[in-house]
């Protein structure tokens, strides 16, 4: 219900030390999901606890629908944040709990009541409302995080620092679909933060990848898919990662040695080249293969194999419907599909 | 096999009572005693080795011989409380400031500054005895209730601060930003959300401050003088050329009674489990 601007937004825990979150600009719609995707200490968490208001950046502002709030106090803000490691106030029964954020609002106890028994209701937490909160199963004590941030109509936004990292796996599908139907419901704006691609691909509409501090590369799920910036979000996202392949400037053409992979050569020729593809976008083909190798490795995956062909510029992995009849040391040649190869220049992509 | 091993602990159990229990019982009977019921070889039982008298108990309130202990004791339990409480509260919060807030002043940092409490109870008190006189005059309050609890306060506020950074400590910080992200003030926060936490540190930390402030004689005795005394002070004016062991013991019984009290009332309330929840 808020929209969410980063303004050159910077962190160093310590002044003039190395930067934990690099200059970065964005912007998060109201009412949006997304994902914060990276590896551990890229400076995930960094970024929402800036948002939430725990850290002071070093440089720059958070705006909030336009209003500047990096010098406003955390109560103020109006996010709520569901931590890692469930936090839950021990002392208090479940109701308790849910009903703190109204407490501190110094809302009427009819009022409270009335709010925290139709969030119970919503998580599926209306039969423990009386139990001591200290008693909860770790995912039920996330729920209760949860619903602490939604049980003020007031809430800006609920940011998710791995929620979901305690909880097993159907507990997880479920907790998400959760997350999806309140987001549709109450249209609050939703950040979860993850280092599991296919939780933030399936969450979120827009997925930003960092790495390192920075911001590599943020878009729907299908744009990292299909236009990766970086080698890196391209290894990092799909599965099988995506192929890449040294390449050199040849006349016209950045080429691959050896294939017929090739892309128009770029004005500047200098760095090192290597051009890409998603092992889904490549076809097996008897004749007029536009690279060919050595079948080195089949696995299953459910309708799928995933084939990985050996070649003197490197290995490469595709993607085929299963049943084709190839086994390792046959020899096997592919096809790209139209516009599914991408040149990257020092690891970044420019074409 | 399971009988023996009943036996022998309600055994073992009773034994350790007896043991326990003795000197009190000892110092009960000697209480009704007599001169020569003290002198003239250990007696036992009242009416059948001795004849009992009041004459001990009488002391107390100003008998023959004796001190009249009811001020002082009022005095003491004035003392005692109110400097307990206050330093508990101002110790609590120190010690929250101290467990969420990194504080420096050159070289100094957090852990010094615990360090520079606890150092308060390291030193022995004599160290303190001029300094306390001196700053007492000068505030006009030697000899009187206030002066007092302001240096009880200054006592027993370290024991406090001490038990409490730990306790404190083991609270994860993620409960204080949790309960600010719900819109929670810091003050708001550290009464409903971080108290409760620490039920068990207040009640030990309490139960050490009285227990000491109860028990100190060394400032009731340097900075009081006639009108201002404390009961250990006045116990000990009890004490003349021939021992008065009778009223001596009478009043050790009193003085012991509300630390007896308070262990049974703190044993029942961590023995009832009214810190469930409160302790992970
Ligand atoms: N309180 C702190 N003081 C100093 N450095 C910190 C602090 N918190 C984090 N860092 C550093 O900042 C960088 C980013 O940390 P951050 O916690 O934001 O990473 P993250 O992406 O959330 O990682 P994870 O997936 O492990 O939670 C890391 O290099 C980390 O070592
Ligand atoms: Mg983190």
């Amino acid at each position: 219900m808020v929209e969410i601007r980063l303004e050159q937004l910077a962190h160093a825990y310590r002044r003039g030390g190395a930067y934990a979150l690099r200059p970065l600009d964005m912007t998060w719609r109201s009412g949006g999901t997304y994902a914060l995707l990276g590896p551990s200490g890229c400076g995930k968490s960094t970024m929402l606890n800036i948002i939430s208001g725990l850290i002071q950046p070093s440089e720059g502002r958070v705006l909030f629908d336009g209003r500047d709030v990096t010098a406003l106090e955390t109560g103020r803000r109006k996010i709520a944040q569901v931590f890692q490691v469930p936090v839950i106030y021990r002392s208090m029964t479940v109701g308790q709990n849910l009903g703190f954020p109204l407490v501190c609002q110094r809302l009427p106890a009819q009022t409270r009541r009335k709010r925290v028994e139709q969030i119970a209701e919503r998580l599926g937490l209306g039969p423990m409302l009386h139990r001591p909160a200290h008693s909860l199963t770790a995912d039920q004590k996330q729920l209760v995080s949860l619903g602490r941030g939604l049980v003020r109509d007031d809430v800006a936004a609920i940011l998710l620092d791995e929620p979901l990292t305690v909880i097993d796996p159907q507990q997880k599908f479920d907790l998400r679909r959760i997350l999806k139907e309140i987001n549709a419901e109450f249209g609050v704006t939703m950040v979860l933060v993850t280092h599991d691609q296919t939780e933030a691909m399936t969450f979120a509409e827009e997925v930003v990848v960092m790495n390192m501090g920075e911001v590599v590369q943020s878009g729907s799920p299908r744009a990292l898919f299909e236009r990766p910036a970086t080698r890196h979000v391209g290894s990092f996202i799909g599965a099988p990662a995506m192929n890449f392949l040294p390449a050199d400037p040849m006349g016209p053409q950045v080429a691959v040695a050896g294939t017929g992979l090739a892309m128009p050569r770029p004005d500047a020729t200098e760095g090192r080249f290597c051009l890409g593809f998603r092992p889904e976008h490549a076809r097996l083909v008897r004749e007029g293969a536009t690279m060919s190798g050595i079948v080195t490795r089949i696995w299953f995956e459910g309708l799928d194999e995933i084939l990985a062909l050996d070649h003197p510029s490197g290995e490469v992995r595709l993607r085929a419907p299963a049943g084709i009849g190839l086994k390792p040391g046959d020899q096997a040649g592919f096809v790209l599909e139209d516009g599914a190869l991408r040149l990257y220049r020092d690891d970044r992509l420019i074409a | 096999m399971r009988t023996l091993y009943l036996a022998l602990k309600y055994l073992a159990v009773t034994l350790w009572s007896a043991f326990v229990i003795f000197p009190f019982l000892w110092m009960l009977s000697t209480s009704f005693k007599t001169q020569n019921a003290v002198t003239g070889g250990a007696t036992w039982l009242p009416w059948l080795q001795f004849e009992p008298s009041l004459a001990g108990w009488r002391a107390l309130f100003g008998g023959a011989g004796g001190v009249n202990i009811v001020k002082p004791y009022l005095n003491s339990v004035v003392v005692t409380g109110t400097a307990s409480a206050i330093a508990l509260v101002l110790g609590t919060l120190a010690a929250y400031g101290l467990s969420r807030f990194s504080f420096r002043a050159g070289p100094i940092r957090n852990g010094d500054i615990t360090f520079f409490f606890i150092s308060q109870r390291i030193m022995p008190p004599i160290v303190l005895a001029i300094p306390f006189f001196l700053m007492l005059r000068w505030l006009g309050l030697l000899d009187s209730l206030p002066g007092l609890i302001l240096v009880y306060v200054a006592a027993l506020m370290p024991i406090a601060v001490w038990v409490m950074v730990d306790f404190f400590n083991t609270i994860p910080r993620a409960l204080d930003e949790m309960a600010w992200m719900d819109g929670c003030t810091p003050v708001t926060t550290f009464i409903r959300v971080i108290l409760p936490n620490v039920l068990p540190g207040l009640v030990v930390a309490g139960m050490f401050c009285l227990i000491f402030g109860w028990n100190d004689f060394f400032f009731a005795f340097t900075l009081t003088f006639t009108k201002t005394q404390l009961l250990p002070v006045s116990i000990v004016a009890l004490n003349s050329s021939v021992t008065p062991w009778w009223s001596l013991s009478a009043a050790a019984i009193v003085s012991v009674a509300p630390l007896a009290v308070l262990a049974f009332v703190v044993e029942r309330f961590l023995a009832s489990g009214g810190l469930k929840g409160a302790v992970r």
